[in-house]
């Protein structure tokens, strides 16, 4: 009977002794910072790492040539200017002078060659993870501590020159080079433990896996010092858990804020602040020309009709509670100047819809499912299940195309069965005819136009789509020698896929955070407030 | 002689059945859909060339007949490979994660044996009483209830006065030996309590149906005749006859711990095994699947096999 006991003896130790531990006790100049993530770093390797969360530590720990300031313009970073020869294959760097990294040992120029030089050495292996970031480079070279020299087969574009570099980690060569191993491929397997060699404005003092990540304030850092003395990113794998813990104050701030808590934190005082995103779901249409079954779906006229049946109105504000908006195309317009202003999301238009499947000729038939060239219009729509807005998406779309006479079935696998299933076998494009999945852009355009080229079969490529003509528009682009004729091929390439219609656009989500109103300064942007596209949110926080 | 006999048998079917495993753990992962490579090689920086340099980095361009061999040659070193996600040795990432499974599951577990196995010999010993009822209904309540939602209904409850999340407050700098066990004691309370309170049904349940076998024995009835005291005859008569399918479940949930708990430790962001199992099966990190599912197998077979061999000791039928 005594025994029995000691198990509830833990428990109750625990309540009464929890006050004492929910909130963090570190102090110093300027405090500590805590901030919830639902995501986290997967790896402190960058040729390795997975997940944003590690892309944006290591926006604060290493060295990057430019960033982009709240604009979105480039700014300086390690690279106090540039300038491109003039046959604009030459790009030179000036770069900061007398940095250091955070063992002490000098950061010139030649670490930004060398960590240019190892990714293209090891670019179909090792450092593949990397690569694209230094396509159409030859070599780079250092000719002195503050000189970088980058050599290019091929005139590139000035933007896309300097939005590959925004980001382009530099390494530690002292610290790297002695993982090389054979072929690069210690390069992989080296887990760049904490505390890690760095060189940015905070310096990864403690690192566990799928729990905490601790930056301090790096002392010797050449740019503006962070205000704040650490601050920690805790992971919580459950959205209602993180959210409860910033309600109870063991956190200061959340990166994602599920849009179902949005309400109640604003009303617990928080500052919750919401912005267009760069995430976007999507409707995906097979869009393979040589697709076997299930032809008309690469019927324009169909694709339309597809388009005008979807409520995107309806999914923004019941998936999403209004914390997203209706997309028009593949580049969302958090990108700002890429994004082309003058497409306009499709109507929601069930007549519409009807006017032109009646007008293919594809009558209804049983159960008022039409019939396409001998087929009934009965299509299984394949769902990630990790995409957490796709079922209530899907209902409203399934509800509505039956409206239309179409029906759709979801067949829900996670993201690897998916994908492999879409790709099919040899990356053929055979198996499935429509799916739902979302995609994340990054400011440059380069890689969201880059993934419905013919290249991409078997890689990002998941609406089969293959197109000359666009591939020819794409490879123009990176090349294009001036950032007003890139932006105007970036512009045409969206309207030649608004018409082509691979994917149908069904939200632009907004990116929305949540801050303790006793701190200023978090910032949040299209990429959240802990991201890739700068240093300014964490540098800049501090206490009211 | 036919003691040994017995316990020979049991290593033997134990070393069997761990083979079959080893093998069976190797096929299954392999024939679900989905690939290894196709989530890792999709970041946002890589080349086409990224998908062909993971295979050939994890043997995936070998025909699986060459990729067992070699995973059995592995195994017989001790080496359980490298994971495909984070490029770590399995066996590091395993250690790391039972470390901070088995504090958490062994609580929650032992709560469950001891209130299950004191509930259930009240239920039975009061049979029939209002007693039996609340017991039974309450044990049948918290059996049934999804564990991820009493756990959202802990946190809900214990907002602000438990953490949520976590296993430590890894904010606390530098914090003492007495501080640390505060801190953890205050983290591991709710994902313990909730692995207790879905568990302790099932024990409640066994136990109170083995007792009410043993109290309609005759011996039972002898020494109520006698005289002695209820309690007496609870814990010395009843109780220990009714020990033999309790034993069973004792060591088949032991065998568990090991396994984590996915749902608690998704809930209360415990980084453990559970955890790190469905991370892998998402990511189809086959390495770390196979070095996971062994080292559940090993423990649910040691457990079986610890199980086997207390039977020979608790019930003298088998040797005759």
């Amino acid at each position: 009977m005594r025994k029995s006991w000691l198990a509830v003896v833990p428990l109750a130790v625990a309540v009464l002794v929890s006050a004492t531990t929910a909130s963090g006790s570190r102090s110093g100049s300027g405090g500590l910072f805590r901030l919830g993530t639902a995501s986290g770093i997967d790896s402190l390797n960058p040729y390795v790492a997975f997940n944003q969360d590690a892309y944006s530590a290591f926006e604060y720990i290493y060295p990057v040539l430019v960033q982009y300031d709240s604009h979105l313009h480039f700014a300086p970073f390690f690279a106090r200017s540039w300038h491109a020869s003039k046959d604009g294959r030459t790009w030179t760097f000036k770069t900061q002078p007398h940095a250091k990294w955070s063992d002490g040992k000098p950061l010139t120029a030649a670490d930004a060659a060398w960590t240019i030089d190892i990714d293209l050495k090891y670019a179909n292996g090792a450092t593949a993870n990397e690569a694209g970031l230094v396509s159409h480079i030859t070599n780079a070279t250092a000719p002195n501590a503050t000189t970088l020299v980058v050599h290019y087969k091929q005139r590139p574009n000035p933007a896309y020159v300097l939005g590959q570099f925004q980001q382009f980690f530099i390494l530690p060569k002292h610290v790297w080079a002695q993982h090389l191993g054979k072929k690069g491929a210690g390069l992989k397997t080296f887990p760049n433990n904490a505390p890690v060699v760095g060189s940015g404005p905070f310096n990864l003092v403690k690192f566990q896996k799928n729990q905490i990540a601790i930056f301090e304030r790096n002392d010797s850092y050449w740019g503006p010092k962070p205000k704040v003395q650490e601050f920690g990113l805790q992971q919580f794998s459950d959205d209602d858990a993180m959210v409860t813990a910033l309600k109870a104050h063991s956190l200061d701030a959340i990166e994602t804020v599920p849009a179902t808590a949005m309400k109640a934190l604003r009303q617990a005082r928080f500052v919750v602040s919401d912005v267009p995103g760069l995430d976007q779901t999507d409707f995906i249409i097979n869009s393979n020309p040589k697709k076997k079954h299930h032809r008309e779906l690469l019927n324009l006229k169909v694709k339309e009709a597809f388009d005008h049946a979807i409520d995107r109105k309806k999914i923004a504000s019941v998936v999403f509670l209004g914390a997203a908006r209706p997309p028009s195309s593949i580049i969302p317009s958090s990108t700002g100047a890429w994004h082309d202003p003058r497409l306009e999301p499709p109507s929601f238009d069930i007549a519409l819809a009807n006017k032109i499947l009646d007008k293919l000729g594809y009558k209804r038939g049983p159960g008022g499912i039409r019939v396409a060239n001998g087929t009934k219009m009965s299509y299984q729509v394949v769902t990630p299940t990790d995409v957490q807005s796709i079922p209530r998406a899907f209902s409203i779309i399934q509800t509505d195309f039956a409206k239309i006479g179409v029906q759709l079935a979801q067949k829900a696998l996670d993201s690897s069965a998916a994908f492999s299933l879409m790709s099919g076998p040899n990356n053929t494009y055979q198996g499935f005819d429509l799916a739902m999945w979302d995609w994340t852009a990054l400011i440059d355009p380069d890689f969201m136009l880059s993934v419905v080229t013919c290249d991409q079969y078997g890689g990002w490529s998941d609406s089969g789509y293959c197109n000359k003509g666009y591939d020819k528009m794409y490879a123009q682009q990176q090349l294009a020698p001036t950032t007003a004729k890139r932006r105007a091929l970036v512009w045409k390439m969206q309207a030649f896929l608004y018409k082509q219609r691979p994917y149908l656009w069904l939200s632009n989500d907004d990116s929305v955070d949540a801050v303790s109103s006793r701190w200023a300064g978090f910032e949040n942007t299209a990429q959240g407030p802990f991201n890739e596209l700068n240093v300014q949110s964490l540098t800049q926080v501090h206490q009211k | 002689m036919r003691g040994i006999d017995y316990v020979l048998k049991r290593v033997g079917f134990a070393l069997v059945t761990i083979f079959v495993a080893v093998t069976i753990n190797f096929a299954l992962f392999r024939l679900a859909p989905g690939n290894a490579v196709s989530n890792l090689s999709r970041v946002p920086h890589a080349t086409q060339q990224l998908r062909h340099a993971l295979e050939v980095q994890f043997g995936l361009d070998k025909s699986k007949g060459e990729q067992y061999l070699i995973y059995l040659k592995q195994l017989v070193h001790g080496n359980l490979g490298v994971s495909f996600e984070n490029e770590q040795p399995v066996s590091t990432n395993l250690r790391i994660a039972l470390i901070n499974t088995l504090p958490m599951v062994t609580l929650g577990t032992l709560f469950s044996i001891l209130i299950g196995t004191l509930t259930g010999v009240l239920a039975a010993w009061r049979r029939g009483t209002p007693t039996e009822a609340v017991t039974v209904s309450s044990a049948l309540g918290f059996y049934s209830m999804p564990t991820h939602w009493l756990g959202l209904m802990l946190i809900i409850i214990f907002a602000g006065v438990l953490p949520t999340g976590g296993m430590t407050n890894e904010f606390l700098l530098n914090p003492g030996l007495w501080q640390h066990l505060k801190d953890l004691a205050s983290h591991i309370a709710l994902p313990s309590l909730t692995l207790g309170l879905v568990l302790y049904g099932e024990y409640t349940l066994i136990v109170r149906s083995a007792m009410l076998e043993t109290l309609g024995e005759d011996y039972i009835l002898t020494a109520r005749a006698k005289g002695l005291k209820p309690w007496t005859i609870v814990r010395k008569h009843a109780l220990r006859n009714a020990m033999l399918p309790v034993t069973t479940l004792v060591a088949l949930s032991l065998g568990y711990i090991v396994a984590g708990a996915i749902l608690i430790e998704t809930v209360f962001s415990w980084p453990g095994i559970g955890r790190a199992v469905y991370e892998a099966v998402l990511e189809r990190d086959y390495p770390m699947l196979q070095g996971a599912f062994l080292l559940l197998t090993i423990s649910v077979v040691i457990c079986n096999l610890v199980a086997d061999l207390l039977y020979f000791k608790l019930d003298p039928r088998i040797t005759e």
